[in-house]
């Protein structure tokens, strides 16, 4: 292993610290890195698609690692955690110093965490929230004047469309600029949940289409609609209409740069799998 | 149109399916009537099918963009349906999906028929 980032250097807090104190000097050289969240720099190495090991410092008693393959988390170890349980604990930290190793060759490496990043710090952010108003009572009046229980409902359903938009990030990412549009909607409620560069209007057209193909070939010998339909589009567009239970996936993409065998045998189980740990949630 | 074109369309796409071809449809999209049909076509799908390539195209217009030469509907049971919709006609072609792969069916069939069809109706 080599070191590979020197990013920003806390040579201030270096300084400070008395020549005497050698120990503490050494301590602080070993982690260089200082200025960003934990969060922040776990979505730089993912983004980069860096294979490489992030060693993350609060104090003496708390430091573990996380270890990224080209940029997916694949595990991560805090004292006696490790895997995901580990990652959850550290992605959390806050003030801390970080340093990071290349790895030169990472066959060995074995995966321990499946889950998506992006997921991992939604979760870590809404568990830190849940801490933070622990203790809090509810003001039974406030919620009374905002529709009561309904409200609260409405205020959940809208925290989970907005965490649905991970999926389409996860797809984005797997398509880089071969996806023109995506979006997810619920097809009995009518309602878009996530969207990316899609027109809410065009989405609404789309539900409007599956609703009259489920109506009207479920009278004929085909049974019903299935699982999904493709349209095939002028300028080397296609777009692919999946229905997973009570949604339907809308994506519009250049099949130029994208196959569909790719988009629906490698890119669309990865997303419904993000989808699916969104539901379960 | 040259209907012996048309019929020599149905038999490329009999031959090339093999025991996956289930029924096939040619219509008119004006008025719905059936030019063309196998033994086991489903005229009402083919005509609804032909209200739904209507619906489509105006769906589309909202992204904007346009509807290219096909388009494929996975049905609940075993069946799929490709359309391919050609100036005022349309022809609604049905397979077994258990038998004929998406992928042989889009990227050698299709372009074959596609071109006979295109062919056929030009004549």
């Amino acid at each position: 292993m080599k070191k590979d980032f020197t990013l920003i250097i806390d040579n201030d807090e270096l300084e400070a610290v008395p020549m005497a104190n050698s120990g503490i000097k050494d301590e602080l050289q070993r982690w260089p890195l200082f200025g960003l969240s934990v969060g922040s720099f776990l979505q730089v190495i993912a983004m980069e698609r860096q294979t490489c090991i992030m060693e993350v410092y609060l104090n003496a008693d708390h430091w573990g690692h996380f270890c990224f393959v080209q940029g997916e988390l694949y595990d991560a170890v805090c004292g006696e955690l490790g895997g995901e349980k580990a990652a959850m604990e550290m992605i959390t930290w806050e003030n801390v110093r970080l340093n990071i190793k290349q790895i030169l060759n990472a066959s060995g490496v074995a995966r321990k965490i499946d889950k998506n990043l992006m997921l991992l710090l939604m979760e870590s952010s809404r568990l830190h929230d849940e801490i933070r108003d622990e203790g809090e009572e509810i003001d039974d009046e406030e919620v009374e004047e905002a529709g009561g229980i309904d409200a609260l409902e409405d205020v959940e359903d809208e925290a989970r469309y907005e965490k649905l938009s991970v999926c389409l990030e996860t797809m984005a990412k797997d398509m880089g600029e071969a996806l023109v549009a995506a979006s997810i909607s619920h097809i009995d409620d009518n309602k878009i949940v996530a969207s990316r560069h899609d027109a809410p209007e065009a989405t609404e057209a789309i539900l409007r289409l599956t609703n009259f193909l489920k109506k009207s070939l479920a009278d004929t010998k085909a049974e019903g609609l299935g699982e999904y339909y493709i349209l095939d589009l002028k300028d080397r567009q296609s777009l692919f209409v999946l229905i997973n239970d009570q949604y339907q996936w809308c994506v519009l993409f250049k099949n130029d740069k994208c196959t569909l065998g790719l988009l629906r045998n490698v890119i669309m189980p990865e997303a419904l799998k993000v989808f699916n740990e969104i539901k379960i949630m | 149109m040259n209907i012996q074109k048309l019929n020599v369309c149905m038999d490329i796409l009999k031959k090339d399916l093999g025991d996956g071809f289930v029924a096939s449809c040619i219509i008119t999209t004006d008025d719905g009537q059936v030019l063309l049909a196998t033994d086991k076509a489903n005229v009402a799908e083919a005509t609804i099918l032909n209200d739904a390539t209507s619906l489509i195209r105006s769906a589309l217009k909202t992204y904007p963009a346009e509807l290219g030469q096909y388009y494929y509907i996975d049905a609940a049971g075993n069946m799929a349906v490709l359309v391919i919709p050609f100036g005022d006609y349309q022809w609604t072609v049905t397979i077994n999906k258990k038998l004929v792969k998406l992928g042989l069916l889009l990227n050698i069939v299709l372009p074959a028929v596609i071109n006979a069809f295109e062919d056929a109706v030009v004549s």
